[in-house]
């Protein structure tokens, strides 16, 4: 339904668009927290697409990884060419807050994408509801425990793949408060990685040492995922272990696959991209936008990996949008 | 006085400790000495084990190379890419072998020949093969892999196949340093470079052959990486660089130089795979694991320096 809404406003701006031939030089700078993760491509590739759609120049930018004052350098640095809009994906909450709202005050529309910022001076914030995901997490885990042990009891532990990440924390705090509905299961650990896949691994074997009878672990990205995934096809757990993780990337979808990993909890970066920018040409254009947008989580198993309306979350390649804005 | 502490090997403090970190596991916890966690822990410790042996033997000649966990992530990304086009296993990792000795070959030149410090030539390197193993690898994850790259560091011959390919590896460095001419060089030049070069040391050798084996194995335990998660991706090896640096240093590696043993270093790679387990056995908050880390790199390299100026008679 979010992304229908998404959608219903683009093709708003389509029409604007073809009256506005002349601002076809127009720049989007999209700004994201750490260029090197395939989160975030794909949050380019979208916003790529949207650009060649709508005719508008978009500038790929960020830091390598995350580091806000860094990304606060970028934002300035993009600012001084006047772009029509700033799409951003905030790397600090607190940090970024005040070096938006200056953009805003600049007259610069600024679409945030993925993380808040500390300020209300935005266009419009697109984003994946974490804590929801969690909770679709701890529901996909359940339903797994059900499927493979009769029953949803048993010993679960989680992966954080860094400390102190407000998406992160989130997920994992909607985790716990979904797991809490099930009072025959316990979580009984948490373990923090340098969001690396073979120490996400370790990690996971060591867990597993610690609590032989673990029945089932949620990583909460898809480094943890990955590395996790590698650990259980090791041990050769795969159908009695139950791993549900964040995201999906060729490690994880490879472990979908195999059976090591059950559940995929999946966000839509791609269209953060695609309406981040169609966003930003239409409040560029005058256009008043919704505050809040979510633009929803999916979960994907080996069996529903396959379903059409998964299969473009889980490969940008095979993307279909809707039919009001066609291909 | 204490005499007999003069006569310890520079391994020795390391060991003690990852001795007295068994015993204590081993009775605070019934899953410690299992048949699966040793063999786990040697699986965790190996790679991190080969890549801390090459760092070392920059550290021997007062070198430093910080761009061994990059190093890893692109020859890892490189291999992947390589059998994604087609080429069999072999010469995939063949030409990614190469391509590592070739870094080592680029940093070698900067250092020995330009004159540029290592520190910084490492640290820009550092940089550049993280970022060449991104554009590698577009900035995604590569999978699609042959499944017998998974098969290897899955394997056991006796004992993990991972934890053979560090044995190999640190008896061949080993003998180098210990029982060759050009190893006797590597400890003269990191003693004192000035000195080996009026002696008649190429020096310039003596530090390609250092370089060389510091990339050559970082681009091994690339490879190894890929085997052991069956992806490649541009991520891994995240700053194995101070690990390895750590494992050397508290296996009694001098940052001045002309000190260093492969025993002490493994020994200190795995001590940090000890730890690392023993915080998750014994569910220490992951935050004061940590703090702990640090705290035993600091103390044991503070007993092993009480012993180096016990040993100089200061």
């Amino acid at each position: 339904m979010q992304r229908k809404a998404i959608l219903a406003a683009s093709l708003a701006v389509s029409a604007l668009m073809s009256q506005n031939a002349a601002h076809a030089e127009d720049t989007v700078a999209v700004i994201v927290k750490a260029t090197t993760s395939e989160y975030w491509q794909w949050v380019f590739k979208g916003a790529e697409d949207a650009g060649k759609k709508l005719g508008v120049k978009v500038e790929k930018l960020g830091t390598p990884k995350d580091d806000a004052a860094g990304q606060i350098g970028v934002l300035e640095t993009a600012i001084a060419s006047k772009p029509a809009a700033v799409v951003i994906s905030p790397t600090i909450f607190e940090a970024l807050g005040d070096p938006i709202a200056a953009v805003t005050d600049a007259g610069i529309p600024v679409i945030v994408i993925d993380s808040g910022a500390k300020t209300d001076k935005y266009a419009s914030f697109l984003t994946t509801n974490n804590e929801a995901g969690g909770r679709a997490a701890a529901e996909a885990l359940a339903a797994c425990l059900k499927e493979r042990t009769g029953k949803v009891a048993g010993k679960v532990g989680y992966l954080t793949a860094m400390a102190g990440h407000e998406s992160l924390d989130s997920r994992d705090r909607g985790f716990l408060e979904g797991m809490k509905a099930y009072p025959d299961v316990t979580v009984v650990g948490n373990r923090v990685a340098n969001n690396e896949e073979a120490q996400g691994m370790s990690l996971t074997a060591d867990m597993l040492t610690k609590d032989p009878d673990l029945v089932g672990l949620f990583a909460d990205n898809a480094q943890m995922g990955t590395g996790a995934g590698a650990s259980i096809s090791e041990q050769k757990l795969g159908d009695k272990f139950c791993l549900v993780a964040f995201d999906s990337d060729a490690g994880e979808l490879e472990h979908l696959k195999g059976g090591s990993i059950y559940a995929l909890v999946i966000q839509d970066p791609y269209m953060m991209g695609y309406a981040g920018v169609w966003y930003g040409y239409a409040a560029a254009h005058g256009v008043r936008l919704p505050k809040n947008v979510d633009t929803g989580v999916g979960t994907v198993t080996k069996a529903t990996m396959d379903d059409p309306n998964l299969v473009g979350l889980l490969d940008v390649t095979k993307r279909q949008l809707s039919p009001f804005v066609g291909n | 006085m204490h005499s007999w502490l003069r006569r310890l090997p520079i391994e020795t403090y390391v060991i003690v400790f990852t001795v007295a970190l068994w015993i204590v596991l081993s009775l605070a916890t019934p899953n410690f000495l299992t048949e699966n966690n040793i063999s786990n822990i040697m699986r965790q410790t190996s790679i991190a084990a080969i890549i801390a042996i090459g760092v070392m033997c920059t550290i021997v000649i007062a070198g430093i190379d910080l761009s061994v966990g990059s190093v890893a992530a692109f020859c890892g990304v490189a291999f992947a890419q390589l059998c994604g086009y087609g080429l069999d296993l072999l010469p995939a990792a063949a030409l990614t072998l190469v391509a590592g000795l070739g870094v080592g070959m680029i940093n070698a030149v900067a250092i020995g020949r330009l004159g540029i410090p290592a520190f910084i030539v490492t640290l820009a390197g550092l940089q550049v093969y993280r970022g060449l193993a991104l554009l590698l690898a577009g900035g995604m994850t590569v999978g699609g892999l042959p499944p017998e790259v998974k098969d290897f560091a899955r394997g056991t011959t006796g004992l993990p196949n991972l934890f053979w390919a560090m044995i190999a590896v640190g008896i061949a460095v080993h003998y180098v340093l210990r029982f060759t001419r050009t190893g006797r060089y590597m400890y003269a030049m990191g003693s004192n470079a000035e000195a080996a070069r009026r002696q008649g040391i190429n020096t310039f050798r003596i530090t390609a052959i250092a370089y060389l084996m510091s990339s050559g194995l970082a681009a091994l335990a690339g490879l190894l990486l890929v085997s052991r998660l069956s992806i490649a991706s541009p991520s891994m090896a995240n700053a194995y660089e101070l690990q390895a640096i750590a494992a050397a240093v508290v296996g009694g590696a001098s940052l001045f130089g002309g000190r260093g043993s492969v025993l002490g270093t493994v020994c200190g790679a795995v001590l940090f795979t000890t730890m690392a387990n023993a915080a998750v056995l014994l569910g220490i908050d992951p935050f004061w694991e940590m703090v702990l880390v640090g705290l035993l790199i600091a103390l044991v390299v503070y007993l092993d320096n009480m012993q180096k100026r016990r040993q100089a008679g200061v």
